[in-house]
This record gives C-alpha cells, structure tokens and sequence, in this order.
C-alpha cells in the first residue's frame, strides 16, 4: 500500500466538499519542502472555519505543530507552535490563574487559526481581537524561510497576517499574552429582550461590561423583531464566589471531560442540541433578569459540550454568515437583515448578536468594525444562495461587511478587505472564489 | 520513565497520559534519532508538567556505546521502537530494505532492551512495556519481513516476562492494530479499526496500570486476529491479506 495524501476535506458547515492534498509535518525542515514542492500550498488548523478559507490545492495540516514552547507562569506569556489548540492552553493557564484575553465561541480551533483570523469574543467591544495580545509569530513565506514578525520586526508581515487567512504563509509558533483570573467561573446575568430595540439598548448600557453577547430567536416577524436574550459577564472574583465554589476556584469538576469523547446517533444529538438550544434560547428563562455564577465553558463553549453538533444539519451541510453593520445605521441594517431572512423561510436555527467597539487601524486585515455583527447558521439548500445575495446586497448598502472564517459563498466586494496579502503560493479555494468573483 | 522510540506519537501520547493521570518521574529519559523534534516534546514536557526530560541520540544502526546510559535509572520502560519499511512489493528484494527491518525491530534493538531488563532485573521493580505488532501474529503475504521480525520480538517478550516474573519486574506485550501515526498517513485504513494515538495511549496506560500481560490496543483486534490465527494454513495460503 502505497500512501494517498488525497483525501476528502471540509470545514464545519461541511460544505464545500474537496478532495485534495492534505498533510502534516513536524519537522520545520519537512515542511519547507512541502512549501518549496508544491506551486499552491494554504495552511489549515482545526477546520473550524465554516466555509472554504483553510481548503487549497495543497493544505498543510498544523496538527503536528502541537508542542508548548514556555509559559512564562509570573507573567502570563505562553509559547507555543501554532496547530495547539485554544483548549490545550486553558488546560494548563486557568489552573495557574490566567485565561485567554480573547477566544472565540469554541475553544477547539488553534492558535494559527486564531491568528489568520484575528478572531474576537464576546469582549470585542472592551478588549479588541486576538492580536492585541499576540507579542510574535515564526511565519514560514514562500521561499521557506522563516521570519520572526512583531510590532518591531517585519511588523508589514504581522499585520497583513492577523486576519490574513493563511494568505501570508503557514504560521510556525506564537507567543502571546494571557490575562490574570482569580476563579473558572464568571458572574453573568441574561436579561430578556422583547425587540430589537430593546436589546440594543441593552447592549448600550452594557458597554462597561467585558463580556456581552445576546441569542437572537430570528424567526420573529413585526412587533417581536429581535426577540433575545443578553447575556454579559465578568471572570468572578474568589470573593464573590458562592461557597460550593470556593474549594478549588481554579478548577472545574470533572464531568466536563465525560461530555465529549464519542460520536452520538444522530437521533440522541438532536434531542441533546434541541435541548440546550432551547435552553439558551428564550422559551427557558421565565424571569426577565437572572443573576448567577457559571463556570467558564458554560459561558464561553456552550456548542463545545455537544460533539459534533455540525452534523444536525446533515450531508448537505450549512454555512454561517456573519457579517457587520456600522454603528450609526446598525438597527436599520440589522432590521432589514432579520426582515430578509424571516420572508425567506430559511431559518437559522443559531443566531448570536454582538456590538463591536472600535476596531484596530494597524490589523487592517480583521474583520471587526464598530458596530453590530449578527451571526446565522442556514441549512444549505437551493434557495440558500439567493438569500445569501439578498443579504450581501444589504450589507453593502450599509457599508459593512462580511466575516471571511465563515464565509463559503459571498461576493468578492465585501471582501475586499484583505489587503497586502497576494501570494502565488499561497492560495485557498476561498481567495480564488473571492478574485474570481469580481 | 525510559522511552524507546521517542518520536513515535504513541509513546509521546503515552507519557503525556502517564503524566496527566499524576504520575510522576525524577526525569523521562527520550532516546531518539531524532534529536530536533524530541527537544521540542522534552521542552513541552516542562511547560505543560513541570516535568524534567532528557533527550538521548541514539541510532540503532550505528555502534551503542553503553556508558553513556550508566546514569540512567527508572522503573518504567516503554519501548515504541518500531520499522515498516518498504512493503512486499517494493521491498521484498531489497537486502538493505530487509536488514534495516530486522535490525531496527528486533536484531539492533534486543541488546538495548537487554541492557535495561537487566538493571530491572538488579533493582527487582519494574515495568517493561513493548509495542509489538499484530503484524507478528501470522506472517502475510503483504508485509511478512516486517511481520517476521515483529513475531520474534513478541516472543522475546514473552520470554523476558517468564524470565523476569521471579524477579519482580513485569512485562507487557501490546499488539496495536492499525494507528493514526505517522507510519500510516495517507492508507486508506478503516477508521473502526484504527486507534487515534491518545486512544491507544489510554489503553496501553490501563493496561499498564492493570498489569497486563498481552493486550491488544483495540479489542476488536483480538477477535480479528484470533480468526486470523486460526484459518488452516492450506485456506490461508490462497488468501490476498
Ligand atoms: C462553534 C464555533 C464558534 C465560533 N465562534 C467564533 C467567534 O466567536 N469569533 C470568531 O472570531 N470566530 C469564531 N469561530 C470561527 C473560528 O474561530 C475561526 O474560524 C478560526 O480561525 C478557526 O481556527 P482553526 O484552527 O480551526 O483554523 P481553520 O479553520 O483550519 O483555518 C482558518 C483560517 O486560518 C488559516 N490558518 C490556520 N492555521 C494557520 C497557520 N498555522 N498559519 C497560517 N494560516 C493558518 C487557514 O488558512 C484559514 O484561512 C467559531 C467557529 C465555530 C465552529
């Protein structure tokens, strides 16, 4: 038996589908051969970008890029090489008493991921994306020479990476910064919001809170637009801490490792995710206001808790969409948004809400603008791409845009800014759609 | 803990779960012919455990010299030693491809195996864990040289843990079938019968920890190579495994 590296690959929403190239080095050496070998190379880490970003002719797969490097425990610096992923750090940080500044709604994609995608939390607003805190990476560039980029070395190659979805070169390692907590837990309040401009307000008066994020029931039509909930937290101090937490604030209990390991029928998953979904949907929470502490993946990685979610929406896939409104025109364009999708019929089953506050000029490549950004998981089916082009259309009359980590079938023109990132090495199916596009 | 094979996936996934599970160990000592990417595992040890780690070159097919391990002293040794080589077709007649086989699995390595059972043995503790093959259940036209070599390490094995069991070391044999390693990426391999490393790891650390004799890293391999054992050789010889 001779080796095949042709295999099929697909991100998250399982869609698209390819059958390409894929392999994983973990000698710096090997993998500058497979740079200096092959004329399309894109860098690939957990797939969990939606869509087609970290798909090519040739992916390089980071999951042997899985060592830590060191961890600076006084002040909270960790280095590692870039397939670890996000949960293999809080692994070893959150019992030392720091945590992420910024992670996304799953911990399970890597720090080379994080990066290519600058991705932002539910604290954009107060602390910005990723690569605020990112101190230097070892990027691998087309002739397979490794640099160092920081703000103060090849700061032109740090910038055009953070959010440059691999189209810079394959990230190597990274040293970032972690922030101090005292607890795994958070002190979080819901409040319930009956219409959009409920729940704007809401995010308005939040804005001294680190972290707010809202669940938005988009199937509402008129009056019950934007029916949501709120959720904002805090990291708790040990202080504040209901007694069963004090005993070991740094730690969770076990049961969250039993929730993962194995592949459930789909009929089990969809009872689960029916469940929690509703859950963190409106129909459970009777009061409008609850006040309480939560641990950490509860607040952060609630989808974490159910393996393999992705295949609910079965074979044919889904995407999500995710786009951003600028501020000013934000509950005009949002409205406009939910109005399209309810008429539409196609449902998003998850939608999640979020102000953004301003963005990073230097990390011109990140998504991120201030303003609203609405998240929606469709079912891929026919009429799929014309709502797409329907809500594409809106975005840019209000001069937003779209998130390309999620993105598989938008328009090059909200794209576009992806900037300094032309490589002929290195090139996903994504950029090609994008150019090809035009 | 010495590790034999450092780079293998398994024994890395090994180590961590030992460690993760609260083991712990004065130093783990990393032999390897591959110095650069075992640094890194020993660097990652330390930052992910607190857990010092030695790295040691060691080229099986270059000359040993045993000094060097004088200092050396552990009660747990896990062997991940292990060679493929080039399969039937393209390697059958290829002596270079058949020596490094069998010196790799089983002649070369042998030796260095003895000379650890053997402070075992002195100390009267001990663990010895070998990864062998189901490759060496039952020779198959398609990769028997490594089968072979594979068989006769299984029965040193066996040997060692008769001869050791007086002096209070233990042995295990385990028989991992198809893995997700670096040795097969890109075969086509069934996925319900191939071990992830941190899964074969969780078992090879249970049966360690049950001190198990002989284990198989998934259980269906048991059934399978049982069946397998038990064709008669007239069936077996016309059969393409
Ligand atoms: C449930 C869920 C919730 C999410 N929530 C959020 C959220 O709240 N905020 C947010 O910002 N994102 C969110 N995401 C998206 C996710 O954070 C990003 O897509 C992230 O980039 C995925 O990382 P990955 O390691 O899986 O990389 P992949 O999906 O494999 O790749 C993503 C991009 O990064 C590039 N890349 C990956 N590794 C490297 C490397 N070593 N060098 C160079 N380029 C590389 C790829 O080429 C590709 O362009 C969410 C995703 C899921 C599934």
């Amino acid at each position: 038996m001779k080796p095949n590296f042709i295999q099929k690959v697909t991100n998250w929403g399982n869609f698209p589908i390819v059958e390409k190239e894929m392999k994983s080095e973990d000698s710096f050496k090997k993998i500058k051969e497979f740079v200096l070998n092959h004329n399309e190379v894109i860098a690939r880490g957990n797939g969990r970008c939606y869509g087609d970003a970290s798909l090519g002719e040739h992916i390089f797969s980071t999951k042997k890029l899985n060592k830590f490097i060191s961890f600076d425990r006084l002040n909270g610096i960790i280095e590692c090489e870039s397939g670890v992923l996000l949960s293999e750090v809080l692994e070893i940080a959150v019992p030392q008493g720091y945590f992420l500044y910024v992670t996304p709604g799953t911990k399970l994609v890597t720090v080379g991921g994080a990066i290519a995608s600058d991705v932002h939390g539910k604290n954009h607003h107060s602390e910005g994306c990723f690569s605020e805190y990112v101190i230097e990476f070892k990027l691998m560039t087309e002739n397979g020479e490794i640099i160092t980029c920081s703000r103060e070395s090849n700061a032109d190659k740090f910038w055009a990476t953070m959010g440059g979805m691999g189209l810079t070169g394959i990230i190597l390692t990274a040293k970032f910064k972690l922030k101090n907590i005292e607890s795994a837990y958070i002190r979080q309040e819901s409040i319930k919001a009956e219409n959009l401009d409920e729940i704007f307000r809401l995010f308005e008066e939040s804005e001294s809170w680190t972290y707010t994020v809202a669940w938005i029931d988009c199937l509402q039509k008129g009056k019950d637009i934007g029916r949501s909930i709120l959720m904002r937290g805090e990291h708790a101090f040990q202080h504040e801490l209901p007694q069963s937490m004090t005993k070991n604030p740094l730690r969770l209990k076990k049961k969250f490792q039993l929730v993962v390991p194995f592949y459930f029928p789909g009929f089990i998953l969809n009872a689960l995710t029916v469940k929690i979904f509703n859950f963190l949907y409106y129909k459970k929470q009777t009061k409008r206001e609850v006040k309480d502490f939560i641990d950490y993946e509860t607040f952060f990685y609630p989808l974490d808790l159910v393996h393999d979610w992705n295949k609910i929406y079965g074979k044919s896939g889904f995407i999500q969409y995710q786009m951003v409104i600028p501020k000013k025109s934000g509950k005009e364009g949002m409205k406009k948004i939910l109005e399209a999708i309810a008429n539409s019929g196609n449902g998003s089953f998850l939608a999640v809400l979020k102000l953004f506050g301003k963005d990073n000029q230097e990390a011109y490549n990140s998504f991120p603008i201030e303003g609203y950004t609405l998240a929606l998981d469709f079912k891929v089916n026919s009429k799929l791409k014309k709502l797409v082009d329907q809500l594409d259309a809106i975005v840019q009359e209000f001069g937003g845009r779209v998130y390309l980590t999620k993105d598989s079938m938008s328009k090059s023109s909200l794209t576009n800014y992806l900037k300094n990132v032309q490589s002929s090495k290195f090139v996903s199916l994504q950029h090609k759609r994008i150019i090809n596009n035009k | 803990m010495i590790v034999l094979g450092s780079t293998s996936e398994v024994a890395q996934a090994f180590v961590e779960k030992a460690l993760q599970e609260g083991e712990k160990y004065e130093k783990i000592y990393l032999f390897t012919s591959s110095k650069e990417t075992t640094e890194r595992f020993a660097r990652h040890l330390d930052v992910k455990f607190l857990q010092q780690a030695e790295v040691i070159d060691l080229d099986l097919m270059k000359e040993i010299d045993y000094t060097k391990f004088d200092h050396i002293n552990s009660n747990v040794l896990f062997c991940a030693v292990g060679y493929m080589g080039d399969g039937t077709e393209e390697g059958l007649y290829d002596h270079r491809n058949t020596e490094r086989i069998i010196d790799i699995n089983y002649a070369k390595l042998i030796p260095l195996m003895n000379y650890f059972a053997q402070k075992f043995e002195s100390r009267r503790s001990g663990t010895i864990i070998g990864l062998s093959s189901v490759a060496g259940d039952r020779g198959r036209q398609s990769n028997f040289i490594y089968g072979s070599a594979k068989a006769a390490f299984t029965a040193y094995l066996s040997g060692l843990r008769n001869y050791l069991f007086d002096k209070k070391v233990h042995v295990i044999t385990i028989k991992p079938g198809f893995m997700e390693t670096k040795m097969t990426e890109g075969l086509p391999l069934n996925p319900a019968l191939t071990a992830k490393p941190k899964q074969a790891a969780a078992g090879i650390y249970n049966a360690y920890r049950k001190q198990k004799n002989v284990a198989y890293v998934l259980p269906v391999w048991g059934i399978i190579m049982m069946i397998i054992r038990n064709i008669p050789e007239f069936i077996f010889k016309k059969l393409k495994l």
